[in-house]
């Protein structure tokens, strides 16, 4: 094993072995230049005190006290993973007690190594993170990685790793796109998040004969063809329905956002109900302004944020953000829904550390969650495509880690917060929440019966649904809307005249536009199939491109 | 003993016209009547016929078979027909997302004091899964659509 880490489980506080450099855990902050952070009360020997605690609880099962990090109940199950069955049916228990503990022991140092290393990125000694690093790379080559705290220890430790030698590369939106798909597909989420969200979008169109819905994040746009199935079926007919969809451009020139449209219009058409669509191309949800949504008078809106929302944050303290421009003119339009779905964790603290223990906790439950069905699905037919998608949806886990842990400033966009937070937030924005009501909750306890995995449980609080892995919530779901006010409309952008109306004018009000932000590659399209003629015409701006 | 003669040629003569009418009587020339017998079935057997012969399966591919049996589990509203029927059938239906989630949904509730809630529910989630995997066909080749196959059972092929 060589000279690193071994002192680690003997649980000696007095002295320890950090990087190869045998000093006193009193002296560390004397080691390393004082960080412009505001943890300096930390003291880095608590960090043995826990895991020395921590070692306790596990060879005495008593209950555990934590002094400053919060663990989850599953944290003992966590880093114990389960072990593999040997081949050999006959081995004595002694050797699998061994095994057992070894796994424990590499999960405990796993962990001890990873915080050790972000006390040390916080206080900005690089050098002592860079040979954790080195450490736990060698920790992890004799470590089980496929499973458990392993799999876990290792995205993280990449993360570190990126961050101290800066090689993290952005996405392009269309593997972006292909992630969240896997994702989508592996795991329960994000389709409970769209049910979820069409049931409440589907409640409050109730009465109403032209809908309108502006969706901040189209993607493959999977969860309007549920919408559009139940529109066409609730009693007194469908409405008429628009669909916003807000994307990023694509580079290659292919228009994704209108190839959408054209998808959703098919569907549409098929089942009988009258739709347009319009895409607006924004890389930034802050660049948009409301005047380009084109919400027209008399119609329902409906705004879907999923998992959008906390891009738009910025850090703690900082004063105004994005999302608050952002969170005024939604309320502005007046929305007879805005269904906001966001991950429940607390990842956009000030703190480095606090941050990287708090995504440690939430992505180890998140990949928990993976497993549980990874296991289910190794046996079915389609079985292996079943296991592409929960390796892909694991990177796309791994993008959001890497965000986490690597970036600062404006290219950190995954700062997500717990809902006390965005429900604070959203009243603040003048909006008033609605409750899911039991429909949703049911639908979502049936959806989760369907998903193989036994751990998900969903919980309502307060009018929101939260969707969790053994009573970890992770995902939550809430609704809200503008209180009925009895005051003209007060938005420069749903009273005028030539404002975009249903069927046969839209080609010649898409000119109109005069102003436009040079921040924003704005392409109008419009897409509509004409119920009298119930034939698809797409038109398009034919303006080109605007910049 | 010429009575009872009588009554033994009788009885044979009514045996050779059982039979001759037996012979000529074949269920598989009168495929309505067999389609009447099969939507009386539950899914499995109907899946089981499918396999008997070509004729067989041709009429199992029938879809008013398969709305009769998820008519029987689930009834929908006025449009629903139109609906399912634009979306890619009522067998594909069945065979994709209401048949599987119903074998799941019994397995695992028991008995709902809401039935009929439970049903249209078990509906309404069915039909906004099937919309989706119809939309992913939309999409063209690029992909097999994949969002139904958290629904698959394995297959007890032993």
């Amino acid at each position: 094993m060589g000279p690193y880490g071994s002192d680690s489980t003997t649980g000696s506080s007095s002295s320890e072995i950090h990087g190869g450099y045998p000093f006193r855990p009193a002296d560390l902050c004397h080691v390393a230049p004082a960080a412009p952070s505001d943890s300096a009360t930390f003291d880095p020997s608590d960090v043995s005190y826990w895991v020395d605690s921590m070692l306790n609880e596990l060879s005495s099962a008593s209950a555990p006290s934590i002094p400053n990090l919060s663990v989850p109940d599953n944290w003992p199950d966590q880093i114990c993973p389960p072990v593999n069955p040997t081949p050999h049916c006959a081995a004595p228990q002694m050797i699998m007690a061994q095994q057992r503990k070894e796994e424990e022991d590499s999960g405990i140092r796993l962990v001890h190594l990873l915080m050790s290393c972000a006390d040390a990125v916080q206080r900005g000694n690089t050098g002592l993170a860079a040979s954790l690093v080195d450490e736990m790379r060698l920790l992890l080559s004799q470590v089980n990685t496929l499973s458990g705290i392993g799999k876990v220890a290792g995205y993280f430790a990449d993360a570190l790793f990126r961050r101290l030698y800066a090689t993290e590369t952005p996405l392009s939106a269309s593997e972006y796109d292909v992630l969240f798909h896997h994702f989508y597909e592996a795991c329960p989420y994000l389709k409970f998040a769209h049910f979820t969200a069409n049931q409440a979008i589907l409640e409050a169109f109730e009465g109403h004969d032209r809908v309108h819905v502006i969706d901040f994040s189209l993607m493959q746009g999977l969860q309007w063809p549920a919408l559009i199935q139940a529109l066409a079926l609730r009693p007194g007919g469908p409405p008429f329905l628009r669909i916003t969809g807000i994307g990023p451009p694509s580079p290659d020139g292919r228009d994704s956002l209108r190839e959408v449209g054209f998808r959703l219009a098919e569907l549409a058409r098929s089942v009988r109900v009258r739709f347009a669509f319009r895409g607006v191309a924004a890389n930034r949800l802050d660049d948009v302004q409301p005047w380009m949504l084109q919400v027209a008078k008399g119609e329902a809106v409906a705004i879907n944020s999923v998992l959008q929302l906390h891009r738009l944050l910025s850090d703690p303290g900082s004063g105004t953000a994005p999302i608050d421009s952002v969170l005024e003119w939604v309320a502005g339009l007046r929305p007879k829904i805005v269904t906001v779905v966001e991950q429940e964790a607390d990842h956009n603290k000030p703190s480095f550390l606090d941050r990287f223990t708090e995504a440690l906790f939430y992505y180890s439950t998140m990949f928990d969650s993976l497993e549980g069905t990874t296991t289910s699905a190794s046996s079915l037919p389609g079985g292996v495509q079943r296991q592409r998608q929960l390796a892909v949806a694991e990177v796309h886990l791994q993008r959001e880690i890497c965000n986490i842990v690597c970036c600062e400033g404006e290219s950190r966009v995954e700062r997500h917060e717990p809902l006390s937070h965005w429900k604070s937030r959203l009243s603040r924005a003048g909006l008033s929440p609605v409750q899911l009501g039991s429909n949703a909750f049911r639908q979502a306890s049936m959806l989760l019966t369907l998903f193989s995995g036994e751990g998900y449980c969903v919980e309502e609080t307060d009018g929101c649904l939260t969707l969790g892995w053994h009573s970890r919530p992770l995902i939550s779901a809430s609704a809200w809307r503008a209180p009925p006010v009895s005051e003209i409309e007060c938005m420069n952008n749903n009273v005028s005249d030539d404002v975009v109306m249903p069927c046969k004018d839209n080609i010649g009000d898409s000119n109109n536009v005069s102003t436009v932000d040079d921040n924003v590659s704005f392409r109008e399209e419009n897409i509509n199939n004409d119920d009298e003629n119930n034939k698809l015409s797409c038109s398009g701006s034919g303006s080109g491109e605007w910049f | 003993m010429g009575a009872e003669q009588a009554q033994q040629q009788h009885e044979s003569d009514e045996e050779i016209d059982n039979d001759n009418s037996h012979r000529g009587y074949n269920i598989n020339n009168n495929i309505d009547i067999l389609a009447e017998i099969l939507t009386r079935l539950d899914g499995r057997s109907l899946s089981v016929a499918s396999c008997v012969c070509r004729l067989w399966s041709s009429v199992c591919h029938r879809d008013s078979v398969w709305e009769a049996l998820c008519n029987r589990h689930v009834a929908g509203g006025p449009g629903t027909r139109s609906v399912v029927v634009a979306l890619g059938g009522y067998r594909r239906l069945y065979r994709l997302c209401l048949g599987p989630a119903l074998d799941r949904l019994t397995v695992t509730g028991s008995a709902e004091p809401d039935r009929s809630g439970w049903a249209h529910l078990s509906l309404s989630l069915s039909l906004s899964l099937f919309s989706i995997d119809c939309y992913e066909r939309l999409g063209g080749t690029k992909q097999r659509p994949a969002s139904l196959l958290f629904l698959c059972k394995p297959v007890n092929v032993s």
